[in-house]
């Protein structure tokens, strides 16, 4: 087991929402039957506005974008292009990572993402995310299934901030929201991003990363339903 | 290595990390010492409704820690006969007593053969071992 354990990276690029949510929701029963490795999905979405469990309806303002409520945790909030959406399918149990903890590391993935741009990122106590100068850029929400984590990070990259404005993201003022771009002050490559964070986040897991740069969703529907290791 | 972990000795487990107290034909079930450190601050509970049936390794309610929510899967199937409510107000039980006043739920075997499928405290004790051993593997 532990001289096999890879991290499997997809770039799926451009994913409606729901179409990625029912993926993950395939993946996540597939990696609890062992029939897949650890994954990380790696996208953006259009522009859609969702709900955590628990979130509150009132918080999304805006009720002309579609809105998922979903199983994650975590109030409104709202993703679509030049945003970083990552999703990593990892098995916690195996990989003796505690819940709390796993939240840690994908905030210091995406800080050390952003150390590569001369920006430095924390976490406040009590505001889960990553801020950067007071203001938050990327936000986190995880489901877990038999200890199999779904759902996750996203990172404002070149990300149309006045979206935000159409809810109050995680029941905050939508002015507290940065990207990468406004703290940066130029348009930034998303595939940069991906590469440094996927590597970031394998390296920290104690996984090897492994690229699938042709994984284009399609390709991983049809590898995914014929496969099994 | 689990000394880490409370195990008592008298209870039955999931690889999930529930646990089982066999009462005559009931199972009281929670979640275990490690499974609330791997979870940490847990915020908020949602649990099944009394009277509904539910299937071994089906979801019997679901944890909200920061920023996550975690399924928790019953152990055995039978008839939700009592849930703990005093949970929905203080889920912080389920950290500070996980396995006295956090018990989840009290359900009516529908099949005792099923806790045969279940790890005793010194077969679990070797199975958060392993779990352990390939974090530090992995590091």
């Amino acid at each position: 087991m532990s001289s096999d354990k890879r991290l499997e990276i997809y770039d799926l690029g451009l994913v409606e929402y729901g179409t990625a949510l029912t993926l993950q929701r395939e993946l996540v029963e597939k990696r609890i039957g062992g029939l897949v490795p650890d994954m990380l999905l790696l996208l953006e979405h259009p522009h859609v506005y969702t709900l955590g469990r628990k979130g509150v309806m009132e918080n999304v303002i805006n009720r002309e974008l579609p809105c998922y409520r979903v199983e994650r945790g975590g109030d409104a909030t709202y993703h679509g292009p030049g945003q970083l959406v990552a999703y990593p399918i990892v098995n916690l149990n195996l990989l003796g990572v505690g819940v709390r903890e796993f939240v840690n590391i994908l905030e210091e993935a995406c800080i050390e993402t952003l150390a590569a741009y001369g920006l430095e990122g924390c976490r406040i106590e009590g505001k889960p995310g990553v801020w950067v100068g007071g203001r938050k850029i990327a936000s986190i929400g995880l489901a877990i299934r038999h200890w199999v984590t779904f759902h996750g990070i996203a990172i404002n990259i070149n990300t149309d901030l006045t979206y935000f404005y159409g809810i109050r993201p995680c029941g905050m003022e939508p002015e507290t929201m940065t990207s990468l771009q406004q703290l940066t002050g130029r348009m930034v490559e998303m595939g940069d991003v991906k590469k440094l964070f996927g590597g970031r986040l394998a390296g920290m897991l104690g996984l090897k990363p492994v690229w699938l740069d042709g994984g284009r969703l399609e390709y991983l529907k049809v590898y995914k339903s014929s496969t099994t290791l | 290595m689990s000394e880490r972990y409370e195990i008592p000795e008298d209870l039955l487990y999931t690889k999930d990390h529930e646990w089982v107290r066999v009462e005559k034909k009931y199972a009281v079930v929670g979640i275990t010492d490690y499974a609330q450190k791997k979870l940490r601050e847990i915020v908020y509970i949602e649990m099944p409704n009394v009277n509904t049936r539910v299937r071994q390794r089906e979801v019997l309610g679901t944890v909200e820690s920061v920023k996550a929510t975690s399924d928790i899967y019953s152990p055995v199937s039978g008839r939700i006969v009592d849930v703990n409510s005093k949970l929905l107000d203080h889920p912080e039980l389920l950290n500070d007593s996980p396995y006295k006043d956090a018990w989840i739920a009290r359900i009516e075997l529908a099949d005792p053969s099923e806790l045969d499928k279940l790890m005793d405290a010194d077969e679990y004790a070797r199975y958060i071992e392993g779990l352990e051993e390939e974090m530090e593997e992995g590091e």
